[in-house]
């Protein structure tokens, strides 16, 4: 197999035609996707016999949840790579990636908040998993903080990149606090080893948001990515030919 | 420069600005007051919370210092001259932040009993707090030293460095109070001892490799 067309998304060029290509389809994708499984799910699931029409903020809590830990998870990567072999489009990607990385794990929280009061009585709870989500919002927000006060962008990738990296100690810690501590949460809805517990017309669409959910951000980032590049390598003669023959 | 004259530099650097040390426990100190003042002075509140208290003012008493670790060598060029110098950049700051850690530490152990008797904990679990103290502190600092090397090249970079560390702390915090607790309610602790130590252990492998990347960015 060739491998050419992945080693040359290394250079901000390739990658800026490359995903002029992708975006709009996996972005339209994502899209499709969410609003099926939302629309699936919020409407047509069947009720859970315990928690009743209530559980249905699943289908919006879970694929968030799982984006919150997996965008860090990309971040970290990506700052692996950019410290090992200090490739160009790592702290391009990492600085795309941080705030939406930061919303989904509010809209985590939040969301969590809401379906906490109906099932536990009660917002929020001091327990590890929803903590070390807080947390992982926090670590988000101090990336992006600590970006914006650096003006030698230089340093500020490097800085972005030291920083994630320690963090990445922290997301075993939220993955696995659900399993291993002593925790109000519910355990995990979908594991990769077990067939869910759960009916099938309620995880297909919850599968379905999810895989709607990551396609929706990939395209987002993407989109993110491209202006980055745009504003990064401004002075270079290609992105002048690219602004003048198919503008902005 | 041989790493024992950079060590004997350090430390005569920080003899010399004892005000800094001061400052540092001054700052621990009223901290630490104003959670009976502004909460509850009555013993029942106080003896279960005083070690969530004092690891509270502790961490942003050694945010505070190693907030300055950097600071001033970074604007007379003597950082500079510790990448060039030839010697290994991780293992100086590794000698740097024991010598702080030495300087802050020591003297807040050794006010500690006053602390204690001011929030009215028991003998055997002011022991506790002190081993914690011991065990688990050295991590505030390696973590602490990470941001502060990153933000070193701002002005005001202080408020940045307690958001970007203060959720690494957590656990450290956690751990040391569910000691402390364990200690007052005449439970085994020493498992929660490990797990800070091994907290400490990690930190100082990996803190200075990753301070001097910092180092060397913040530098150019």
């Amino acid at each position: 197999m060739r491998w050419v067309w992945f080693h040359k998304l290394a250079s901000p060029k390739w990658f800026y035609s490359w995903s002029n290509f992708w975006a709009l389809p996996v972005f339209c994708f994502g899209c499709l996707c969410l609003a099926i499984g939302l629309v699936w799910g919020l409407a047509f699931a069947p009720e859970d016999y315990q928690q009743g029409n209530s559980f249905r903020i699943i289908y919006i809590h879970v694929p968030v949840a799982m984006l919150a830990q997996s965008c860090y998870l990309a971040l970290g990567v990506a700052s692996f790579v950019f410290l090992v072999w200090q490739m160009k489009m790592a702290p391009i990607f990492i600085k795309a990636m941080a705030p939406i990385g930061a919303v989904m794990a509010l809209i985590a929280l939040v969301s969590g908040a809401i379906w906490g009061k109906p099932t536990w009585g009660t917002w929020w709870v001091w327990d590890a998993r929803l903590t070390s989500v807080l947390v992982l919002f926090f670590l988000y927000m101090g990336i992006i903080a600590l970006q914006s006060a650096l003006d030698d962008l230089v340093l500020a990738n490097k800085a972005a990149a030291v920083i994630s990296v320690v963090g990445l100690i922290n997301l075993p810690i939220i993955k696995y606090s659900v399993v291993l501590l002593e925790t109000l949460h519910q355990g995990p809805t979908f594991t990769l080893t077990k067939k869910p517990e759960m009916p099938p017309e309620m995880w297909l669409p919850l599968l379905c948001a999810v895989i709607g959910l990551y396609s929706f951000v990939a395209g987002l980032v993407l989109w993110r990515m491209q202006s980055e590049i745009l504003m990064r390598e401004h002075r270079s003669s290609w992105v002048k030919q690219e602004v003048m023959e198919n503008g902005l | 420069m041989t790493y024992f004259s950079f060590v004997r530099a350090e430390f005569l650097v920080l003899w010399r600005r004892k005000q800094d040390v001061l400052n540092a426990l001054l700052f621990f100190v009223i901290v630490v007051v104003l959670f009976p003042i502004g909460i509850d002075s009555s013993s029942e509140f106080l003896t279960p919370a005083a070690s969530g208290i004092i690891w509270c003012a502790t961490v942003l008493a050694v945010l505070m210092a190693v907030d300055s670790l950097f600071k001033e060598d970074y604007r007379d060029g003597s950082l500079e001259q510790l990448v060039v110098c030839g010697l290994s950049l991780p293992l100086l700051i590794l000698l740097k932040v024991i010598a702080q850690w030495l300087a802050v530490i020591l003297p807040l152990l050794v006010i500690m009993p006053l602390l204690g008797e001011m929030l009215y904990l028991s003998s055997a679990s002011l022991w506790a707090l002190m081993v914690t103290l011991l065990v688990g502190s050295p991590s505030l600092f390696f973590m602490g030293v990470i941001g502060a090397a990153l933000t070193v090249s701002i002005k005001q970079g202080a408020i940045l460095v307690m958001l970007l560390i203060l959720p690494f702390y957590l656990p450290v915090i956690i751990f040391s109070t569910l000691a402390v607790k364990a200690a007052q309610a005449g439970l085994p602790y020493s498992g929660f001892l490990a797990m800070l130590l091994a907290m400490s252990l990690l930190s100082l492998v990996l803190s200075p490799f990753m301070t001097a990347i910092a180092v060397k960015a913040s530098v150019n």
